[in-house]
């Protein structure tokens, strides 16, 4: 079974998060405040983390700082006050997973956990990160995974296959589990606003709601042609 | 005594000097008459013995002869000579053995006449007051001596009434004298009386006339040859006399230092010193007088009527109140017009009839003290008009005497306008404090909301998927999310209480609640930041008058002030945590104190003066109206508080509040 670290300074949450994780299958790690998340995460070592970003004491941010440090690896999920999109920005540009409005949905909540299995699952081929394919008219750029300013080879190398093949839309293709921190979104802009000037379409699919919002924060949604759900 | 009090002077020195003339004379007179009468008796003896010793030496030849006829003609010749027959009443001689041997009475000899008068032995003769009949005499013994021997004893009678005629003709002589004298007195003293009392008289008659008001009497000539026009000063503007150029100029305008700048002559013709006696002097002061005071009633009017169109046309209600019983004794027409009365229905209303009772502070100073003068000044009492409506004034109240009675001038100045911009300003303030704190009750509402979300999206996974739920988890689950509906209901209802406007009347409260209402409201949003709030409040105070709503506003300014300024000095000094802010209450003696202390980056000395001040702002554009402490000041001044600040920049800064406690 997963074990699962959930930090919120708020204890009937954690009751909450320990009955409903539960459910899910899960070993629910409790504690109500960063320091006492940090000790629990350094002793029992969870892959997933959950942590509430507004807290007395250390924040969410400082413990998303200091688990990164620890394990690179972890999945950490920040839970931000709703439409709070400048935290969770700063959290994603910190390598955080995904993030969640208060008060959680089951849905976001399911799809970020999704998210981080995925993304777990990936963390061994990280080459199948982006990849590129046609269809008729419509040059497609497939990317999974974790954005960042690791990918801005790997996107630019995309970017350049997708030119050649001449074709007058671009469809950006997210597969679930994708996920974008501030660099990759700078990366993406960039890309965007070339393809602009060479009057491509660009289409974006397969985005979380999530990502939808940041993309219409950082202004990505002005950019594009249209943002289609699902595939 | 009393009745010579009440008769006129002239009567007074007639009286008085005809009296000390009685005396005088009454006193005269007896001693006169006395030493008239013992020098005429002493006359009228020796003038007796003279005569008798001369008929005893004449007659002892006959008395030895026995010669009676002799003896009878010798003495009838001695008492018949001329005058002297007025005189001798009669004159007989009587033998040793004392019988009558001759005497000139015509009728038969009166018997007890010999045996009245006799010579005592060893005397030379003897003088006694006798009575014959109706005549009283004198009767003059001497012995008729022929060598050793005594042959006999003559009797020379003398009448009295010879003395007692001239004793009449003096008398009446001394009668008419005095009579005299009297009517001398009389004459001189009623000149006298009329020279002191004419002019009197005359005085009495102006006094009567200037105390029935009439000014205009003429009074040129009290005394003659006195003139208000001889002096130079009169009516000539170049010569300014405080003592007579004021009857000239009617216009009551002139201040009093000029006034005080205006001159009197060295050697005043008007009110120096005139010749004359007492009666000309005081005519003269009185004189001096009706001339000063002749243009005082006009001025008098004058001024009565300038104020009175003051008062009348006053653009703020005016009252003035009887110090005793609290009634309207008059008021201006504004105060019929703000307060809705009648004229009528006004005067004769107590005071304490246009408030609610519990605003009367401003007459308590008048009350606690009966001789209290000065003002006082009372902001925002509350009054209500006819149509008990309630309206703000400023009260001004001054201790006064209304027509010789102690008094109250109340001005009442309507500041309802005023007062409702300022409730508009407060609420504004408190609008724009919500709007800050907004993102801070967005979190503390998430919280219980996420836990709700939470609880029923795992009751409702549960079901969906037709799991198990065990008792004890489905009962934890459903209180959990009830007890989260409470708290989200009260953060709800604390923001409510803070929007709402206040009431008008100052409630009895509790400084405690204020304080934790605000810390209740920001407190969690304080500790997100790190910053701790310590509460040190003391159980024992005692209430105070005020709003609750509005002191929770003071308490949240100087909360957000304070977390401002540490968020501003961990900045500053790239600190992360350490930030309290302290509050306490406590009671020293009548006041109640509360005290808001950090630990923040202080005031610099230099804007310490101005940080009441509207409009003052340390924050960026933008980031503040600079109305905060403004208004907290405004409002602790509402409740008669103060408010005093101790800062160290770089160390902190403490806001002490006092408040009186509730009587």
């Amino acid at each position: 079974m997963n074990k699962i670290l959930i930090i919120d300074d708020e204890t009937p949450t954690l009751t909450m998060f320990r009955f409903l994780l539960s459910a899910y299958g899960y070993t629910v790690l409790t504690a109500e405040n960063g320091e006492q998340g940090l000790a629990l995460f350094d002793q029992e070592r969870p892959p997933l983390v959950l942590t509430d970003i507004k807290m007395p004491g250390m924040d969410g941010i400082e413990v998303l700082k200091r688990i990164k440090k620890i394990d690179p690896r972890t999945e950490v999920i920040v839970i931000t006050g709703h439409g709070d999109m400048d935290l969770a920005i700063k959290a994603l540009n910190l390598d955080a997973t995904d993030f969640i409005n208060k008060p959680v949905q089951r849905q976001a909540l399911n799809q970020a956990l999704k998210r981080a299995e995925e993304r777990m699952k990936l963390a061994h081929n990280k080459d199948q990160e982006i990849s590129v394919s046609s269809e008729n008219n419509t040059a497609v750029i497939h990317i999974q995974g974790n954005i960042s300013s690791h990918s801005e080879a790997c996107l630019q190398q995309a970017y350049q296959q997708v030119v050649a093949m001449d074709k007058d839309k671009i469809l950006l293709s997210f597969n679930e589990s994708a996920s974008i921190n501030g660099a990759g979104i700078a990366i993406l802009t960039q890309l965007l606003l070339d393809a602009q000037q060479h009057n491509y379409k660009v289409l974006v699919s397969g985005l979380s709601d999530n990502f939808k919002k940041v993309f219409n924060i950082v202004g990505i949604s002005k950019l594009v042609e249209e943002i289609v759900s699902g595939k | 005594m009393k009745l010579f009090a009440d008769i006129s002077i002239k009567n007074k020195f007639f009286f008085s000097i005809m009296t000390v003339i009685l005396i005088i004379s009454v006193a005269i007179a007896f001693l006169a008459r006395w030493m008239l009468i013992s020098t005429l008796t002493t006359e009228l003896e020796i003038r007796g013995i003279a005569l008798a010793s001369s008929i005893a030496d004449s007659s002892s030849g006959y008395i030895l002869e026995k010669n009676y006829p002799q003896l009878l003609t010798l003495i009838y010749d001695v008492q018949q000579v001329s005058e002297r027959k007025h005189l001798v009443a009669y004159i007989f001689i009587t033998d040793p053995e004392n019988k009558v041997i001759s005497h000139t009475f015509t009728q038969p000899f009166p018997e007890q006449l010999r045996v009245a008068n006799s010579i005592p032995p060893e005397q030379p003769q003897s003088i006694k007051l006798l009575h014959i009949g109706k005549k009283t005499a004198y009767d003059v013994a001497l012995p008729i001596r022929e060598g050793i021997y005594r042959i006999g004893t003559v009797h020379v009678g003398l009448y009295k009434s010879h003395i007692d005629t001239l004793m009449d003709q003096l008398r009446f002589m001394f009668l008419g004298f005095i009579l005299l004298i009297i009517v001398i007195v009389f004459l001189i003293s009623h000149k006298l009386a009329m020279y002191i009392t004419r002019p009197i008289s005359k005085l009495i008659r102006i006094s009567n006339e200037l105390s029935r008001g009439n000014f205009d009497i003429q009074l040129d000539n009290i005394i003659e040859g006195w003139k208000p026009m001889d002096c130079p000063a009169y009516g000539n503007p170049d010569l300014p006399c405080k003592l007579i150029e004021e009857t000239e100029s009617s216009s009551g305008d002139k201040t009093e230092q000029a006034t005080r700048n205006l001159l009197a002559c060295k050697q005043c013709v008007f009110y120096g010193r005139r010749k004359g006696d007492e009666v000309v002097q005081l005519a003269n002061s009185f004189q001096n007088m009706i001339w000063r005071i002749k243009p005082y009633p006009q001025q008098l009017k004058e001024t009565e009527e300038k104020y009175r169109s003051l008062f009348d046309s006053g653009p703020d209600p005016i009252f003035v109140v009887d110090r005793n019983s609290l009634e309207i004794v008059d008021a201006n027409p504004r105060a019929f017009e703000l307060y809705g009365y009648l004229k009528e229905d006004l005067i004769g209303k107590s005071i304490l009839d246009l408030g609610p009772k519990t605003d009367k502070d401003y007459l308590s100073y008048f009350k606690e003290d009966e001789d209290a003068q000065g003002c006082v000044y009372y902001p925002k009492v509350i009054q209500y008009g006819e149509d008990q409506k309630p309206f703000f004034v400023n009260v001004h109240a001054c201790a006064i005497s209304y027509k010789d009675k102690p008094a109250i001038i109340i001005e009442a100045t309507d500041i309802t306008d005023l007062i409702e911009k300022d409730a508009q300003l407060i609420q504004a303030s408190k609008m724009k404090s919500l709007g800050e704190m907004s993102a801070g009750i967005a979190h503390e509402i998430n919280q219980p909301l996420n836990a709700i979300k939470l609880g029923s999206e795992f009751l409702e996974m549960m079901a969906t998927e037709n799991l198990d739920v065990p008792q004890n988890e489905f009962l934890r689950v459903v209180n959990e999310i009830s007890n989260q509906v409470d708290r989200a209901a009260d953060i709800i209802n604390t923001l409510r209480a803070f929007g709402r406007k206040d009431s008008l009347i100052k409630d009895e409260l509790d400084l405690n609640k204020p304080i934790k209402g605000a810390v209740s409201t920001v407190g969690k949003q304080l500790e997100l930041e790190n910053i701790n709030i310590k509460l040190d409040l003391s159980e024992q105070i005692s209430p105070i008058l005020g709003y609750d709503n509005r002191l929770q506003q003071v308490f949240l300014n100087l909360v957000t002030n304070a977390r401002d300024a540490i968020t501003k000095r961990n900045k500053k000094e790239g600190r992360k945590d350490g930030g309290t802010i302290t509050i306490k209450s406590y009671q020293y003696g009548n006041k109640v104190f509360a005290e808001v202390q950090d630990n923040g980056i202080g005031i610099p000395q230099s804007v310490m003066d101005k940080i009441f001040e509207p409009f003052f702002t340390t924050k960026e554009a933008g980031q503040g109206m600079g109305l905060g402490l403004a208004i907290t000041y405004g409002i602790v001044e509402d409740h008669n508080g103060d408010i005093k600040i101790y800062s160290k920049e770089g160390e902190g800064t403490t806001f002490i509040l006092s408040f009186s406690e509730a009587v």
